[in-house]
């Protein structure tokens, strides 16, 4: 097969370009709220903490000196390709990378599975549906899609009233038991099972009918084609149409719509967090912006932003690799 | 067939909705030894940090660092304001307050085995004047001795008012500390304190803190505390509830039935009443809050038991002096003269006030002697639901009964953070500060002294200006004498009363929420030793008060 080159050049350009602005920006939305850091703190402890603290926290936070936004926007450059970003003020000066590795992890292992275990069961679940059109099973689609439609904090304070507070069966909040530390033990494990069970079960009910609804439908016009009438009159067992002929075909616009949604993990679902206590980049993001942390805020806007991008080269090369005329802007 | 699976669906999930209200009730046989947890709502722990001074580690957020570390000494909050000296035997001010000379505690040891001496007092006040980033409370200090067995600190200024931010200084051990180069970005991952407690364990979840067997103080009937936290206050209720968390200091919508009724032989929920009122801060600059008649006026239309019941949804008791000190902690204070003097309502009073300033009525609407309709807007950050809805109570109150045109404005917070500084606005609530005297109370109301900083103000937002005001908050934060205090302390409240530089409206207690199925002693409205939060410094008292419940 011939390299595309300029193809691959001409993609490489924009991802830089798209990185480059991103991160420019990821600098100049936090500076352009109202508020800094020092009265958001205020603002937290209204009545706990006198004003004279005003003076100590511009110190503390570094605050007190005058710095054009010029400069400071050359450190952040400085900075960030010594790989550090900064301190963050809402979390007692802890270095930024540390407050977000004590987050990542947890969304990325969570939302991550429920994605992964959403996309595939929905698929195939879909993929069924569409097969066996106007059966018993269609009635999924509109359960599905109700559970999906469903606010989300409220599904997720059921399952807590009921799989939780009534039948005693999940923790109703935290990643793991109070008192334990992370650590390789099939007890510890088994407490991250059971506390990440009910989080990620909701999840997966909340976002299963998109990819059933998507898939079924695709289906539907995946059948009518020819090639498929063809299969089945050549005699071909109705399991192998299903999944090597029709689903595989009826998938592509599931697996971009896949990779972007990779992308969006990153960012945490938020409501889930507040609703479980669960930790995570969401949760993280909000207690930054509202205190005005602007290293930590930046850190995990950085840290979405190259996600995102990251799950879009992902799709753009899977999708070159299926589809030959994407490739073909030399032409 | 499709519909009635739908139905099934549906009515199952109607179900699940009314079996999960019932919550399960938790078991009331007092369990000996059994472990304390303390949760807040403020989100995820995020990395350990044990840093007692810098204010969002986790050791303050969490406020485990109160059991770790102590201060020389505790002033109470409610009860009688009384001092209880702590790590120092005892603690002595001059008359005017500018120099304090402290009495170590002897047979004190750190919890990895040093003792406790006088040089780790001067070492950790010096820490303080050294550093001024975690100078938060600008105490001002000019020299620190040590004097035979004694410190003596001495001051630039008079700290009768500000006692506390000087005595509740967490002390640190000297042959730590002194090796630390950089004590704002020190994690001190394994703090040594003289506190009851040590730091067992550390993750984002949790952390755990047993208790030491050589104490100074005495045996502890709690062996293990939690600190946990949820990311709200709704995960927070749920937890209190159902017994998974047991000591917090949250607001509760509907506290009764979402806490205590759970089960209301143990739970307990208590707002204890600090000396810092809500108030409306009215801008004396310009119309209609300008004019003493129309101020009068408001103060005694607004329904304030109202504010209680509807706004802070009976989170607190009511604001009753005329004063504005919150009972029963403000009782100690109050002239004479307005002695059980309370707040009532009096809409033909108040239109008669009017009336007699020369207002009048066009159908119903109250136009001011200028002949111009009266109108104001009152403001507070949007989200900030309790105060939102007592401005709307205001206003419909004043609407209604005198016939301003009385409208509500919630921006976001931090245009109207600049707004309030700047004085552009005008009526807005907002709390006090709330100290260990009357002092703040009317010091951020009606002192002279915050108008000096110019166009931005941190109190006094809406610029009232009184010289015999500021002379005497000046006189009372500085006196020598007692009945000089006393008396300039009478005077300024003949000022805030008769003159009402803002309006009074509610109380701002620190609430608490805790149960007494394992243990008991907590400080209660009839035994106010401490405040019921669980991350002042006052907890380690509590916490040696607790005995296992019976």
């Amino acid at each position: 097969m011939k390299i595309p080159v300029r193809f691959i050049a001409s993609r490489s350009a924009f991802y830089l370009f798209t990185a480059f602005a991103a991160i420019t920006i990821n600098f100049f939305l936090p500076r352009m709220m109202a508020g800094d850091p020092v009265t958001a703190y205020m603002q937290r402890n209204a009545g706990q903490i006198s004003v004279e603290a005003e003076r100590s926290l511009r110190i503390l936070f570094g605050l007190d000196k005058d710095s054009s936004v010029w400069e400071q926007y050359t450190s952040y450059w400085q900075l960030l390709f010594s790989g550090d970003l900064g301190r963050s003020f809402s979390n007692g000066l802890a270095p930024v990378g540390e407050v977000i590795s004590s987050a990542l992890p947890w969304t990325l292992g969570l939302v991550g599975i429920a994605t992964i275990i959403s996309f595939f069961l929905g698929t195939a679940t879909g993929a069924i549906i569409g097969w066996r059109r106007g059966s018993k099973a269609d009635v999924i689609v509109p359960i599905s899609t109700f559970f999906s439609t469903v606010p989300y904090f409220w599904l997720g304070l059921i399952a807590i009233a009921v799989f939780s507070s009534t039948l005693g069966w999940f923790p109703a909040s935290h990643a793991y038991d109070k008192g334990s530390s992370p650590a390789f033990t099939a007890d510890f494990i088994g407490q991250v099972i059971a506390h990440g069970a009910l989080p990620a079960i909701t999840i997966v009910v909340a976002s299963l009918g998109g990819w059933i609804l998507g898939m079924r439908n695709m289906m539907l016009t995946v059948l009518d084609e020819d090639y498929i009438t063809v299969a089945q009159a050549k005699g071909m067992p109705n399991r192998r149409v299903l999944w090597n002929y029709a689903a595989r075909n009826a998938m592509l616009p599931q697996l971009s719509s896949f990779a972007l949604s990779i992308g969006f993990i990153v960012g945490g679902t938020i409501v889930m967090e507040m609703v479980f206590s669960y930790p995570g980049i969401g949760k993280l993001l909000l207690d930054a912006t509202n205190a005005k942390d602007y290293p930590l805020m930046q850190g995990v806007f950085l840290i979405i932003t190259m996600a995102v991008l990251c799950a879009n080269i992902l799709a753009d090369v899977a999708y070159a690799i299926l589809d030959p005329r994407t490739r073909q802007t030399e032409a | 067939m499709r519909l009635r699976r739908t139905f099934i669906g549906a009515g199952l999930v109607a179900a699940l909705a009314l079996t999960g209200c019932s919550g399960a009730a938790p078991e009331s046989q007092p369990e000996g030894g059994a472990a304390l947890t303390i949760a807040k709502p403020d989100g995820a722990i995020t990395t350990e940090s044990n840093n007692p001074w810098v204010g969002d580690s986790a050791a303050n957020r969490l406020g485990y660092k109160n059991v770790i570390f102590e201060p020389l000494a505790m002033v109470n909050a409610v009860g009688d304001n009384e001092t209880t000296p702590w790590l120092a035997e005892k603690v002595e001010w001059n008359d005017d307050y500018t120099i304090l000379t402290v009495t170590p505690r002897t047979g004190v040891t750190w919890n990895d085995g040093e003792e406790f001496t006088a040089d780790d007092v001067v070492f950790s006040y010096n820490l303080i004047r050294n550093t001024p980033a975690l100078d938060t409370g600008n105490l001002q200090m000019t020299d620190i001795v040590k004097d035979g067995e004694n410190v003596v600190l001495t001051f630039a200024e008079s700290k009768f008012v500000k006692q506390s931010q000087v005595l509740h200084i967490p002390m640190v051990p000297e042959h730590i500390w002194a090796d630390i180069a950089d004590p704002t970005t020190e994690t001190n991952p394994e703090p040594v304190g003289t506190g009851p407690y040590t730091l067992d364990s550390f993750s984002s979840q949790s952390v755990t803190l047993q208790a030491r067997d050589d104490y100074w103080g005495g045996d502890l009937a709690v062996p293990t505390l939690y600190y946990v936290s949820y990311n709200d206050n709704t995960a927070l209720t749920t937890a209190l509830a159902n017994g998974d968390a047991d000591w917090a200091q949250a607001f509760i919508p509907n506290v009764q039935s979402a806490f205590v009724d759970k089960d209301p032989e143990h739970n307990v929920f208590w707002a204890a009443n600090v000396l810092a009122p809500d108030v409306l801060f009215l801008n004396h600059q310009k119309k209609p809050f300008n004019d003493l008649a129309f101020r009068q006026a408001v103060n005694i239309v607004i329904d304030r038991a109202a504010h209680t019941e509807i706004a802070r949804e009976k989170a607190g008791p009511e604001l009753s002096s005329v004063t504005g000190l919150p009972t029963p902690v403000g009782e100690q204070y109050i002239a004479p003269q307005y002695e059980g003097e309370d707040f009532s309502m009096d809409v033909e009073g108040a239109r008669t006030i009017l009336e007699d300033a020369g207002y009048t009525w066009a159908s119903d609407a109250l136009i001011d002697p200028d002949g111009e309709p009266v109108s104001f807007t009152l403001e507070v950050p949007q989200g900030w639901n309790d105060y939102v809805t007592g401005i709307s109570l205001i206003a419909d109150q004043v609407t209604e009964s005198l016939g301003a045109d009385a409208k509500v404005n919630t921006p976001d917070a931090d245009t109207w953070w600049a707004n309030k500084r700047s004085g552009n606005f005008d009526a807005i609530m907002h709390w006090t500060d709330g100290g260990t005297t009357p002092y703040d109370l009317y010091s951020d109301t009606m002192d002279g002294r915050w108008l000096l900083a110019g166009d931005e103000v941190d109190f006094n937002f809406g610029r009232y200006e009184n010289p015999r005001a500021t002379e005497l908050l000046n006189t009372y934060a500085t006196a020598a004498t007692d009945e000089e205090r006393t008396t300039a302390l009478e005077e300024i409240q003949s000022i805030f009363v008769e003159d009402v530089p803002v309006i009074p409206v509610g109380t701002h207690p620190v609430l608490g929420e805790y149960n007494t199925r394992n243990y008991t002693g907590w400080p209660s409205e009839d035994d106010q030793y401490a405040t019921a939060d669980p991350v002042q410094v006052t907890v380690p008292l509590i916490l040696t008060k607790l005995t296992p419940a019976e």
